[in-house]
């Protein structure tokens, strides 16, 4: 037994380490290429700025959205924003999953020693990100202070956070893995989730009908990354949804490792 | 040069038909748009109940609501990658050798390639009608009018899109910057929130842009926010920029196209 986990202990290391240097590699490219940088982290941070504008505007008009003031709506997007941002940043290769089937590029994966998916999430770096992170902590730290929530929260804060961002990687992973069974260079499904949860989860669920928040919570648990984490932290929710974002991370993830084990086992290579 | 209508027809024939070519596509823009318009509509719903806001009560809410996701769904349907691909590519090289002008084979397979979601964006106007019922337009001659003002859309879309590709010359990637141009105008044309919530500074900005022709102008002629003397001076500044951007375009590529270098020999 001790011998089985220290086997498995060594696998982690090991597929961290080609991880932290593939990753390291693309961020040494992005230094090559400084202009590239800018316009990407330009345009996020210009899409979080024209977000902050869009319920400064909202709020001058309104003194709330189902109950929520000003303050908890920009603790809410920051979430959400920080959630996405990280994601970007640290496995934003998956996104390339439907291109790789298709060319037959996973198979060079499958013959390196680390797992295919750690290969591949870590082949891209999201540069939008670094622009949603700056204005996406601005606006969660503005919204904290502004609706007055307690310090003490910060450690229960960052575990959520932390569990937002296992729900939107793992949750990211299962739709692009789609693409070994649905061809297509595009991870259509990823795109249109992603797209619908900027949309939709922007907003308390309260103003939605009883459908879409089920579908929120317990189909495709999205409303973990930003929604239950900002009602448990203002008081609205009780303490006993603190455990959700961690069930809703532990769910996600061993449903994307099934996936994606899944997908690599129906993966049939290219040209036939 | 030997550019003629033809041309224009069979480059806008053939981009709608790759387009066509892919029915997911259909399904796609369809979720996503329906998906945001459904959004908007439970928020907006939620904000105003009986009352007014910005001068829209419900009523006019579910109508600006309901254009906003028609014009949306033309607006962002174009062919900008294909564009920007030429020119990340190097294809840009081999086009410049043809006896077509560039700014007007993109311009066809662009409004091409918008055409093909007119369907889509009419099944979820048709759709969103039965659901929600909006009010229709305040008069037939505003309807008209309305009609006209979508119509820009087209070559508005275009002139846009195509200056912001053209950033592609100095740079090495697209998306960034088609994310910058997204943004900006769902934010100024007033599909993120009506302009007339905004503070007036802002306002006058946005009006200052072209950007508002893709919402708050069909839907004010549509709502009756302004006569009639009104909608034609929004149809004449809609013209007015359609005519800027395509010689704006002009100008920037000539600049641009400066910096494409051809390797080998």
């Amino acid at each position: 037994m001790a011998e089985l986990i220290a086997t498995r202990t060594g696998g982690a290391r090991h597929a961290f380490a080609v991880y932290r240097r593939s990753l390291a590699a693309h961020f040494r490219s992005i230094v090559e290429y400084p202009a590239d940088f800018w316009v990407m982290a330009s345009a996020g941070a210009l899409w979080q700025t024209l977000q902050f504008a869009f319920l400064a505007i909202l709020f001058a008009n309104v003194s709330a959205i189902a109950g929520w003031g000003y303050h908890e709506m920009l603790v809410l997007v920051g979430f959400l924003t920080l959630g996405g941002a990280t994601t970007a940043v640290f496995w934003d290769g998956v996104w390339s999953i439907g291109s790789m089937v298709i060319k037959g590029d996973i198979d060079y994966r499958i013959t390196r020693p680390a797992p295919v998916i750690v290969q591949v999430a870590s082949l891209h770096v999201g540069m939008q990100a670094f622009g949603e992170l700056s204005l996406g902590t601005v606006m969660l730290v503005y919204g904290w202070v502004g609706a007055g929530l307690s310090p003490t929260l910060i450690p229960l804060a960052l575990l959520m956070l932390a569990c937002a961002v296992v729900i939107e990687t793992a949750v990211l992973t299962a739709l692009c893995a789609v693409n070994f069974w649905v061809k297509g260079t595009m991870s259509v499904f990823a795109f249109l989730v992603n797209d619908l949860q900027q949309d939709v989860l922007r907003f308390p669920l309260g103003i939605y009908p009883a459908a879409v928040r089920l579908v929120a919570m317990f189909v495709i648990p999205l409303a973990f990354v930003s929604f239950v984490p900002v009602e448990v932290l203002t008081g609205r929710a009780s303490d006993w949804w603190a455990f959700g974002p961690p069930i809703a991370a532990a769910a996600t993830a061993a449903a994307a490792i099934l996936v994606v084990r899944a997908g690599l086992r129906s993966y049939d290579s290219a040209g036939h | 040069m030997t550019h003629t209508w033809a041309v224009d027809r069979a480059l806008a024939v053939v981009s709608l038909k790759r387009r066509l070519a892919y029915k997911a596509n259909w399904v796609f823009a369809i979720v996503l748009g329906g998906g945001s318009m459904l959004a908007n509509l439970a928020l907006w719903h939620n904000l105003i109940g009986e009352g007014t806001l910005g001068g829209y009560d419900w009523d006019a809410m579910r109508a600006y609501l309901i254009i906003s996701f028609f014009t949306a769904t033309l607006a962002f349907s174009g062919s900008d990658w294909e564009i920007a691909d030429r020119i990340l590519d190097g294809l840009i090289a081999v086009d410049l050798t043809k006896p077509v002008d560039f700014q007007r084979a993109r311009a066809a397979e662009f409004i091409g390639s918008m055409l093909s979601t007119v369907p889509t964006a009419v099944l979820g106007v048709v759709g969103a009608w039965l659901l929600f019922s909006p009010p229709g337009p305040v008069s037939p001659l505003a309807g008209l009018l309305t009609a006209v003002s979508v119509l820009f859309v087209f070559p508005l879309a275009f002139g846009i899109t195509y200056l912001s590709v053209l950033v592609c010359f100095w740079t090495r990637r697209y998306l960034g910057i088609m994310w910058a141009r997204e943004a900006l105008l769902g934010f100024f044309s007033g599909m993120l929130v009506p302009l007339a919530l905004m503070p007036a500074p802002l306002q006058a900005l946005s009006w200052a842009l072209p950007f508002p022709h893709f919402t708050t102008t069909p839907s004010h002629i549509y709502l009756g926010r302004v006569d009639t003397a009104g909608a034609l001076g929004l149809l004449a500044a809609e013209l007015a920029w359609t005519v800027v951007l395509w010689f704006g375009g002009r100008l920037v590529f000539k600049h641009a196209v400066k910096k494409v270098t051809v390797h080998g020999g």
